[in-house]
């Protein structure tokens, strides 16, 4: 609070200044001699300045001993110009990310680059659209260094996980913040964005950038701005328009050899494939119909079908259409946009729709400009259900439970009992038809967004700016997952259980409030040293309801209301609720415009600890130097056009959750009986000396840029370390708690980014411009706790995600077998391998490093962009693999050709310690047992290595000449072909999926931590390709 | 103008109120969903549901000690189409297999208890019924694992890892504990809370508690009795229940809080081994199946028990042998669950049935061996319990001719035809507990080696069963520093057996 107070007392003397004014007029042109809107000029010095009009004319009142006037836009290159008479005309080109660049900072504070002293990145409307995508995270993938995005499934409203420099935090939140238009917002919230809507992201890497934000910061933020109007822009009506479709890119690599059967033997009813090797023969599949039933038994070749379950998949398809109008008079401005997303899945009936609305618009009133942003969304998700059958499986099972040589295709008419689609008639005894599944299974989603800021800008004194920020991010919806019963016909399907219906109804409200203000000074002390001071106050709200109620073996068919349910209805309902009040300042002092020191701290009070102990204070400081401009050798250079060093560094705290300070009850399953009831004391034992985890980052940054910005280099080396890392350990489940949640010691992240932009090629209309950006990351586990060298984040007996002393974070551990001298040891009596005691150290689940290359080729209207990038150092559990090994699909299991053999490169012990070479002592069961029993059992086999090249994005568009376009009455007219996902490289053991996926179920939760990074995905569908058109027309 | 300062005013003040109730502002950390302070009565229904799970299956169909323990004590199987057994019937006793079993007993039903057990003298009842079940579950970790954590267990994060204890002593304790547990009750202060319905197994009928920690401390001295030099020890033991007074149990031993036909709210022995909520035969019911072995064992004694412990087919009775490979040679879909002897309606009598944690027959078994001549711990005629208990068996199935059957004059069927009187007690036991209490059939198994010529599966690979289980994964990687060296699943008995 003392540093508070004295800043304040020192921004009050600062402004006592008055000064008298004189007027300069003019114009902000770009390169192509167009007027430029929106171009902000600032009279050095002080918070005096205007926006260019439509036309970019300008006109600013100059006070006395004024004498630079700054001219700044987003993406073109600022200009101080010194003022000379009344009239001042300037021209503006576009630059590559260079020092002169502003960025939008915390709290949507804009700061000419060179003065941050930390490592930012942006990311244009253009850049992020290049592909046409549905969601912007998608747009971002291979843009940014230090950023990994992570696309986590295929669906219809896929989900994504964006980190940047890996993970801090061990249990806590890794996800990035996100600030949409100044307010602090929310992945779900950014996902909803239509992400034509956006006009720039820049992105704050680490926690020195983000600081002001308090506990928010740890994990830097995503700042995004949506587009606006600008003051006196004549009215621009334009479509934006694309098809994309979408295709199934690879199926699992499996076995094609033997089909249908059981330890050998052929067998027409089975979902494994232990059969015999396919012989082409015609073979009986399904069931043997009895006389007089319409169908005769089904005959097939016994021979495997090319593509049987990638035809299950169909294309799927996207088409968006957004309307936008953006104009402007003197005063006010606006911009207004509907969007319209219609999305088919690739798995039949899976569907998406999606409408947006946005109206952002502003108004100036002498010194204050009033401006709302509002967005509105609404969608509709309609995909197949999650538990399917009287296994509850998902869809995918289902398909991969097919074995070769059925036609899985043809199996599409399940409603007709004359057919072999039919329930009863279905050749498979286990798994049903999953054509069956998509008519029989829907989850329905429907949700609703409503994100409003409401700013007040206000410029009371010459020097002196004052901004509010009131934001309501609200969302709600309603769902309902339903499943139809399902009898079985006992002697055609024997081994079937009837599926039992029910009906769920889900329910949820999310609302957050955020309130800001901030009052912000500019000042120059004398000629050489400047000021600028930002003080300010935010508070946030945020309360969360869900409920769902679930209704069992509904009494009338196809009626799914919970008022059908038999027995009683299962009902949950989860409620939260958390505030924090925060108070900030930040100044920077420039010394002759090549020298800034940076200093901010934060005092924040949150409920969600106890109210005498709920406050932490978050200093950061840092450093800028702008050596081209302070070393008078390296001025004017040909060569090197700019270099600039930064360091900072930054302590805070994460936030914990609401509630989580107290150990709790709650209703045990089942009950009540009657009328006793139960509840259960939590398994999660509370430190009672918990405290925040503790977060500093120290950041040393680089930029250069050479040949007059035509190769720039950006370069980042950071440090974190998080100590009282506050998690939930594992402690002996004797100890009557199965997790404790506790601080334990520290982990330490180090990282490098580089990114390199270079336009390679510029002569006669022909550009090829290169940005390549590599992250490098690691983030170890130091210590964890005394006698406690692990903790699990996710685990079975078998394998895990763990932080483990010494290793990388996250790492995954499984049980693997029992070596000597890299020889696998076997039992002797059964030629079995024998495995090691518990899980072992597999692997770090990040990528060591990325390395992402976007490259364009322009030539007049005509431009071609790809992005592509590889990741790679990391390992994952393919757990569809896993479990799909007792089906007799893996690559594996034919490896010995189902037959009994010895472990090649294996030995047995005969007495202690000496251990004979095993030549003849054969694996029992090699026709299946020892597959599925033996070898599924150790889980080792399943940790491949999660490397994977990419290709995001290749697209080709062309621009219309304009006074071509002019002749049609139009102002723009541009179209491209896109692909997204065009071509994926995996290492040859990685035979499952992707990667990047995780097993999700379709409501949007997922089914293991957040933090458990590096459990591949199997219940989605398998990954894909897609390519379309977009269209894009202004008027 | 003035609008506009209005509006400012307006955010401004909104603001200005938060900050200025900022402390009732920020309070509001109280969870709206889940109590920090609830009374003994929702406690102690929990705790029993959960013993029930862990002798049956969990509510999700997990399985727990029954199958393990009928698998290994060869009564059940696995018919055609099912891949369900196979780690049982290769005896893979690994950190993995029935891990449940060790996993799910200290932060589930005895976390509860001890809840109990720390309350204050007004709930000395609940107190006392905390501490016998606490000893029922320890007396089973100590059958199961040996040595296991115990006097510094359940202490949640205040000894996040603790120590292991020596099995014998452990045992011992349990015994000074059920007296503590006897005594509390019957020194109860006039104010005192006393359990009704929330006690899903008595009710609240204190008596009933007193017999019931009498005869776990019968199973707990039973146990013991092939052990050598420990017949001081047990004739001291039996001598202070005599005197005690309360006597043994004279009913089965079940925990029903409410059981009926719901999700979530069956007998979970039923809902894994019987049918859905809905009425469906489960798959598992499908899956499981009676051995030949013990199928030709009945049908040889004659005992009219095989139509209660298992389903007749239509064809009549047909058991698989377990770790079967081939179901359709000679025979194809010979197998299939509707031919095979399923789970029968003795041992799945409804969804509402309660779970049997000790019956009487066992109890009276446990007291013929106690009274046998060679040992003499009770003065009782043995033969007359050893009837008491084939008669209370046939009485749970729901079985008639009891003294028939006991009355043919074949071994271990006869108590004086039988040559071997322990034998014929174990034996009749094993057929007494099949698909009800079996793992004290295992355990007797590891103690006598009865029933005799007791058959391993099929590429079994092992000549004999095991005796004990693997401490799990999750004491190896959290709880290192004192779980013991993972003794020989096939050899290092549990010290009783020794």
């Amino acid at each position: 609070m003392k540093k508070l107070m004295l800043l304040l007392a020192f921004f009050s003397i600062v402004g006592m200044q008055v000064y008298a004014q004189k007027t300069v007029t003019g114009t902000v042109i770009d390169d192509s001699g167009e007027g430029v809107p929106g171009v902000s000029v600032l009279v050095k010095g002080t918070t005096v300045g205007t926006m260019t009009l439509g036309d970019g004319t300008y006109s600013v009142e100059v006070p006395d001993g004024s004498n630079t006037l700054v001219f700044s836009y987003i993406g073109m290159e600022t200009q101080e110009v010194a003022i000379s008479g009344n009239v001042m005309n300037v021209t503006l080109s576009a630059s590559s990310e260079d020092i002169d660049e502003v960025v939008v900072t915390a709290y949507g504070i804009v700061r000419e680059k060179r003065e941050t002293t930390y490592q930012t990145e942006k990311v244009s409307s253009e850049e992020l659209m290049t592909s046409a995508p549905t969601r912007a995270a998608a747009g971002l993938v291979g843009k940014v260094a230090g950023m990994q995005v992570n696309l986590q499934d295929n669906g219809v409203k896929p989900n994504a996980q964006i980190l940047l420099r890996g993970l801090r935090s061990v249990s806590g939140n890794n996800e990035a913040l996100v600030v949409i238009d100044g307010s602090i917002s929310s992945m779900s919230a950014y996902n909803d964005l239509n992400p034509n809507d956006i006009e720039s992201q820049n992105i704050l890497k680490g926690a020195n950038a983000a600081a002001l934000y308090g506990s928010n910061a740890a994990n830097g933020a995503l700042i995004v701005v949506t587009k606006k109007g600008t003051l006196s822009e004549k009215l621009t009506v334009g479509l934006n328009s694309s098809v994309t479709f979408e295709k199934v890119a690879y199926m699992p690599d499996f076995q094609d050899q033997y089909g249908t059967g059981w330890a050998g033997a052929y067998d027409n009813v089975e979902n494994t494939n232990w059969g015999p090797r396919f012989d082409g023969t015609l073979r009986q599949i399904g069931p043997t119909f009895p006389a007089g039933h319409a169908l005769t038994t089904q005959m097939v070749p016994y021979a495997p079908v090319k593509d049987n379950l990638k035809d299950f998949f169909q294309t799927g398809n996207t088409i968006i259409n957004d309307i936008y109008l953006k104009g402007g008079n003197e005063t006010s401005t606006y911009y207004l946009s509907v969007g319209d997303q219609r999305t088919k899945g690739i798995v039949l009936d899976d569907s998406y729709r999606r409408n947006t609305i946005r109206v952002n618009a502003s108004k100036t009133i002498d010194k204050v400009v009033l401006s709302s942003n509002i967005s509105f969304l609404n969608d509709k998700v309609d995909v197949v259900g999650d538990n399917i059958g009287d296994q509850d499986r998902p869809l995918y099972w289902f398909v991969l439970n097919t074995s070769a040589n059925i036609p899985l295709s043809t199996y599409k008419d399940w409603e007709n009992p004359k057919s072999y689609a039919y329930a009863d008639n279905y050749y498979n005894a286990y798994y049903q038809n999953p054509y069956w599944a998509i008519g029989t299974n829907r989850n329905i989603d429907y949700s609703n967004r409503f994100n409003g800021t409401f700013n007040v800008k206000y410029d009371v004194f010459d020097w002196l700016v004052f901004n509010t920020n009131f934001n309501v991010n609200n969302s709600w919806g309603t769902g309902k997952d339903w499943r139809a019963s399902q009898a079985y016909d006992a002697t055609l399907q024997p081994s079937h259980s009837y599926v039992s219906s029910k009906v769920e109804d889900f329910e949820f409200q999310d609302s957050r409030y955020n309130l800001n203000a901030i009052f912000s000074s500019n000042n120059n002390l004398t000629d050489m040293i400047s000021l600028k001071v930002n003080l300010g106050a935010a508070t946030d709200s945020r309360k969360y309801r869900e409920s769902t109620i679930t209704a069992n073996n509904l009494s009338i068919e196809g009626f799914y209301d919970v008022s059908n349910g038999t027995g009683s209805p299962v009902i949950n309902v989860n409620q939260s609720q958390r505030r924090g009040i925060g108070v900030f300042g930040d100044m920077t002092l420039g010394y002759g415009n090549f020298i800034f020191l940076y200093a901010s701290g934060r005092q924040d009070w949150t409920s969600t600890l106890p109210v005498d102990n709920n406050s932490y204070f978050y200093p950061s400081v840092g450093l800028s130097f702008v050596a081209t401009d302070a070393i008078s050798a390296l001025k004017n250079n040909s060569i090197l056009s700019d270099a600039r060093f930064t360091v900072s560094n930054s302590t805070v705290y994460s936030s914990f959750r609401p509630y989580l300070t107290n150990e709790s009850y709650s209703q045990a399953g089942g009950f009540p009986y009657g009328d006793v009831n139960g509840f259960d004391l939590s398994r999660t034992a509370i430190d009672p000396n918990i405290k925040k985890e503790k977060l500093n980052t120290t950041e040393i940054g680089m930029n250069l840029s050479f040949l007059k910005d035509r190769i720039s280099l950006a370069t980042s080396y950071y440090m974190t370390k998080t100590t009282d890392l506050i998690t939930y350990t594992t402690p002996s489940t004797t100890s009557g708690a199965t997790r404790v949640l506790t601080n334990i010691g520290e982990l330490q992240g180090k990282g490098v980014e580089l990114t390199l932009g270079a336009t390679v090629l510029d002569m006669k209309g022909f550009k090829w411009q290169l940005n390549a950006n590599y992250t490098s990351n690691s983030s170890k586990i130091i210590s964890i706790k005394d006698d406690l060298d692990e903790i699990s984040i996710w685990s079975t007996d078998s394998w895990g995600v763990y932080a483990v002393k010494g290793e990388e974070f996250p790492q995954i551990k499984a049980n693997t077998y029992k070596m000597h001298d890299g020889k696998f040891i076997i039992n002797p009596s059964t030629g079995y391998p024998i495995q090691e005691e518990g899980v072992h150290n597999m692997g770090r689940t990040t990528p060591k490093y990325i390395a992402a290359l976007t490259s364009i080729f322009t030539y007049k209207g005509f431009s071609l962009s790809a992005t592509g990038d590889y990741r790679t150092g990391h390992v994952y559990y393919e757990q569809g693999s896993d479990v799909m090994e007792f089906t007799g699909r893996s690559v594996a299991s034919v490896s010995a050709n189902r037959q009994d053999f010895v472990i090649p490169n294996s030995v047995y012990e005969t007495s202690p310690g000496v251990f004979v070479e095993n030549t003849n002592i054969q694996v029992q069961g090699g026709d299946m047992n020892y597959w599925k029993d033996i070898y599924n059992q150790v889980k080792s086999n399943y940790i491949k290595d999660a490397s994977a090249l990419k290709i995001r994005e290749l697209t080709f568009s062309y621009e219309l000449p304009k006074k071509f376009v002019k002749k049609a009455k139009l102002e723009k007219l541009k179209i491209g072909f896109v692909t997204r996902n065009l071509k994926t490289w995996l290492p040859a053991d990685n035979r499952f999926s992707d990667p990047e996926f995780k097993n999700q179920v379709s409501r949007g939760g997922s089914t293991t931590p957040a933090n458990a990074i590096g459990i591949g995905g199997y219940m989605q569908s398998p990954p894909t390709w897609s390519y379309g058109f977009n269209l894009n027309i202004e008027f | 103008m003035k609008n506009i300062i209005k509006y400012t005013t307006v955010l401004l003040l909104t603001g200005v109120l938060l900050f200025t109730s900022c402390k009732e502002y920020l309070d509001v950390n109280t969870d709206p969903n889940n109590p920090t302070e609830v009374s003994p009565d929702l406690i102690l229904p929990v705790a029993q549901k959960y013993t029930a799970n862990i002798m049956n299956a969990s509510d999700a169909g997990g399985r727990r000690l029954a199958a393990l323990s009928n698998l290994m004590m060869y009564n059940w199987s696995q018919s055609d189409g099912f891949s369900w057994y196979n780690d049982e019937f290769n005896y893979l006793v690994t950190t993995n297999f029935y891990s449940a079993l060790f996993d799910r007993v200290y932060p589930y039903a005895l976390k509860q208890y001890t809840e109990l057990e720390n309350l204050e003298a007004e709930y000395d009842y609940y107190k006392a019924i905390g501490m016998i079940m606490k000893a029922y579950h320890f007396q089973i970790l100590v059958d199961l694992y040996g040595d296991i954590p115990y006097s510094e267990a359940l202490q949640r994060a205040t000894i996040p890892t603790p120590k292991y204890d020596d099995a014998q002593t452990i045992y011992e304790d349990l015994i000074v504990k059920l007296t503590a547990a006897i005594d509390l009750i019957n020194n109860v202060p006039e104010l005192h809370k006393t359990p009704d319905t929330d006690d899903a197994i008595f009710g609240g009928d204190m008596m009933k508690w007193k017999q019931f920690a009498n005869s776990i401390k019968l199973r707990i001295l039973t146990r013991q009795m092939s052990m050598s030099g420990r017949s001081a020890y047990l004739t001291a033991e039996f001598a202070a229940i005599a005197t005690e007074g309360s006597g043994f149990i004279d009913a089965d031993v079940a925990i029903n809080p409410g059981y009926l036909k719901e999700k979530n709210k069956q007998n979970p022995f039923w809902n894994l081994y019987g049918k859905d909520e809905g009425g469906t035969l489960t798959l598992t019911s499908k899956a499981t199946c009676a051995t030949q072995w013990v199928l030709d064992y009945l049908t040889n004694s004659n005992d009219p028990r095989i139509d209660f412990i298992y389903e007749k087919p239509a064809d009549g009775h047909l058991g698989v042998p377990q770790g079967l490979k081939d179901y359709d040679t000679p025979i194809p879909d010979v197998y299939m669950p509707d031919k095979v002897s399923n789970l029968g309606p003795g041992v799945l009598k409804g969804p509402s049935q309660g779970a049997v944690i000790y019956t009487l027959a066992e109890c009276k078994f446990n007291q013929a061996e106690a009274a046998l001549p060679g040992n003499g711990y009770l003065a009782a005629n043995p033969k007359s319990l050893y009837e008491e208990g084939i008669e209370a068996s046939f009485a749970y199935l729901g079985a008639t001719g009891a003294s028939t059957y006991y009355g043919q004059s074949m071994n271990n069927v006869g108590y004086d035809a039988s040559a071997n009187k322990l034998e014929a007690i174990i034996t009749q036991k094993w057929i007494a507990m099949n698909s009800i209490t079996a793992e004290q059939s295992w355990f007797d198994y590891s103690r006598t080696g009865f029933p005799s010529n007791l058959p391993v599966p099929m590429f079994a690979p092992t000549t004999d069963r095991p005796v004990r289980l693997f401490y799990p994964s999750s004491e190896i990687s959290a709880n290192g520093g004192n779980v013991p060296t993972q003794p020989d699943a096939f050899t290092a008995k549990i010290f009783w057996a020794n």
